[in-house]
């Protein structure tokens, strides 16, 4: 059987992308308790940049990657600064068509900028293919997985030993106990919104080598990133991790089986069952959706 | 008989203003604004019976849609049926589906209640474009004219600007009984405080499950006059998240959960869209694309600064000169 072994390997090149949307996401939900509806636009205007940046600057991908931290981290502190903040405190109907706002506004200034011709970046390594242990992978996706790894080790340590991350995670646990603390609550939201938005945009650069953009790009990626931040337990970095494990096992498992055509209603599907059975996620708190926070 | 008609002079006005307009514009442009601000401000409405007056707020609701929009289609193409008898089966499918989502979802609240909205209607739409043996998948389905009342194949805009304003009256008149009655109250006391409200013996879950079946049956109802009015089903249309966007949006931006609100936010909406439609179509077509940045940017600013929507925002404007002098 040569089918596990590359089933195991796409399963986990997929995974690790996936894990990376979706911990950008959990991590603003656990610390705003905002679901951001403008995820994947963030992922599209940086598979955007990526692609800007290869076809006028002839700059591969990964050297935009280290270019654009900076600006990318910026626009995310910029968004918060004049989208999200006014809304901070409003009720959850107003964060989500803000945030719903957000996403028409960014998806339609690309639509109208760049048309909605679906762009790709050839690289010289297009087509290189790596094998190993009887599995064939495309190197573009392999590099992407090694970075998201990283990337998502990287927040994992930030949140865990930093103070800035236990800042963050004491305001996740109680922000009005945080603030008593004299955590400035506002300083936080809007750094973990910047962080979220930077995830998603590390991943958006690291998919255009792979996958073509256009403007409605980022919708099939941050689905599949709700499905796994739902799966998880909204709010849980580490839950996020293993769910998007599970949800590109289940996309993986899915197109081998049945095609690819119709491995998005798996999903779904999955997805559907886990809001109606336990929509708190595999490791949440039973009752979170309830309350709705 | 004036406490009932007390606070719709606005409404009656719109209404009767639409009822007079094809009496003296004969031009097939303005026909077709009016009628189509009449189908949006009808669908927006029928969203705000779930969205607004039950708090169920849905980005799934392009499904019902989408049923009653298959609904004409596929009937009319596959058995020649009337789309009369089309309205009632894609209502009727659509409260099911209604029923299903609602008694699914029921715990749910917040983004947990729209993510899962939105989870259903991504089904339909894979299932709408993917099952090419029965919906012909991703081509879409013409739907077919067929000359005369019955079968709903009016070349006359104007019969058409009166279905539809029957159509809009309706669904006004459900909202204000939503307004006004005990079930209304009911309603509203589930949606502000849903435990409370069960502590005082309202039935929560039952009502919050009607409140979507009913809207789901509108919404589709609305589908099949679209469908007939337009001549054409798109399942990437029809089921999107952008078309239940734009069903909340109206609803949103005019008013949630106030009866007039998603007609004045339908008719906004519409007039913007078609005056930029006119001004960059044909050579900057992509300009069109220029309103929906406008939304956006309305959506968030409205949210920021008047998230309960225009309508409840002009009578504060409207009663703030009354009320200085009396503080």
């Amino acid at each position: 059987m040569h089918v596990i072994p590359q089933l195991v390997v796409s399963t986990l090149l997929l995974g690790g992308i996936y894990a990376l949307i979706a911990v950008g996401l959990t991590l603003i939900f656990g610390v705003m308790r905002v679901v951001n509806f403008a995820h994947g636009e963030f992922l599209m205007l940086a598979m955007y940049l990526a692609f800007w940046c290869f076809a006028l600057l002839r700059l591969d991908p990964y050297v935009t990657l280290v270019l654009s931290l900076p600006l990318i981290f910026g626009a995310g502190w910029l968004s918060y600064r004049l989208v999200m903040r006014p809304v901070i405190h409003a009720s959850h109907n107003v964060q989500v068509f803000t945030t719903v706002g957000l996403s028409i506004a960014l998806q339609n200034l690309a639509l109208v900028l760049w048309t909605a011709d679906a762009h790709f970046i050839r690289t010289p390594y297009y087509a290189v293919v790596v094998r190993l242990g009887g599995a064939a992978f495309n190197l573009a996706q392999t590099v992407a997985f090694v970075i998201a790894v990283l990337a998502t080790a990287a927040l994992f340590a930030f949140l865990r030993w930093s103070y800035t991350g236990k800042i963050m995670r004491a305001t996740a646990q109680d922000r009005q106990a945080a603030a008593l603390m004299g955590i400035d609550t506002g300083r936080v939201y809007s750094l973990t919104w910047a962080v979220g938005v930077t995830c998603v945009g590390v991943a958006g650069v690291l998919l255009a080598p792979v996958y073509p953009v256009y403007p409605t790009a980022g919708l099939q990626f941050v689905l599949i990133a709700y499905v796994a931040v739902v799966l998880g337990g909204l709010g849980d970095m580490a839950g996020a991790l293993i769910a998007s494990l599970i949800v590109a096992t289940v996309e993986v498992v899915g197109s081998y089986l049945i095609g690819t055509a119709w491995k998005e209603v798996l999903y779904l599907l999955l997805f559907i069952a886990i809001l109606v059975v336990r929509p708190a996620g595999l490791f949440g708190q039973r009752g979170a959706e309830a309350i709705g926070t | 008989m004036s406490t009932a008609l007390r606070g719709t002079w606005p409404a009656l006005a719109l209404f009767a203003f639409a009822a007079l307009f094809p009496l003296f514009v004969r031009d097939a442009f303005f026909l077709d604004g009016l009628i189509l601000i009449l189908l949006w401000g009808s669908v927006a409405s029928a969203w705000n019976v779930a969205g607004g007056y039950a708090g169920q707020v849905s980005l799934g609701h392009s499904i019902f849609f989408g049923l009653g929009a298959y609904s004409a289609a596929l009937l009319g193409t596959k058995w020649n049926v009337s789309p009369w008898i089309a309205l009632v089966v894609g209502a009727a499918l659509a409260t099911v589906m209604g029923v299903v989502i609602g008694f699914l979802s029921n715990r749910l609240r917040g983004p947990y209640f729209v993510l899962a909205t939105i989870a259903f209607s991504q089904v339909f739409l894979i299932v709408g474009s993917r099952w090419r043996g029965f919906t012909s998948g991703s081509e879409g389905i013409p739907v077919p004219f067929r000359p005369g009342f019955w079968t709903l194949g009016l070349v006359d805009k104007r019969i058409w600007a009166y279905l539809m304003l029957a159509l809009a009256v309706g669904v006004y008149l459900i909202q204000l009984y939503l307004e006004r009655s005990r079930r209304g109250y009911q309603l509203a006391a589930v949606r502000e405080d849903e435990d409370a409200a069960l502590s005082l013996g309202v039935p929560a879950r039952r009502l919050k499950v009607a409140a979507i079946a009913v809207s789901a049956a509108l919404t589709a109802m609305c589908g099949t006059l679209w469908a007939q009015y337009v001549g054409f089903v798109d399942p990437f249309y029809v089921f999107s998240v952008d078309l239940s966007v734009r069903f909340a949006l109206a609803a949103v931006t005019g008013g949630i959960g106030t009866a007039l609100g998603p007609f004045l936010g339908a008719a906004l909406i519409t007039v913007l869209e078609t005056y930029l439609r006119a001004r960059f179509g044909g050579i900057g077509a992509g300009l069109v694309g220029i309103y929906l940045i406008i939304y956006g940017v309305a959506l968030i600013l409205i949210m920021r600064f008047t998230p309960e929507g225009l309508v409840p925002w002009l009578g504060r404007l409207r009663r703030r000169p009354a009320a200085s002098p009396a503080s």
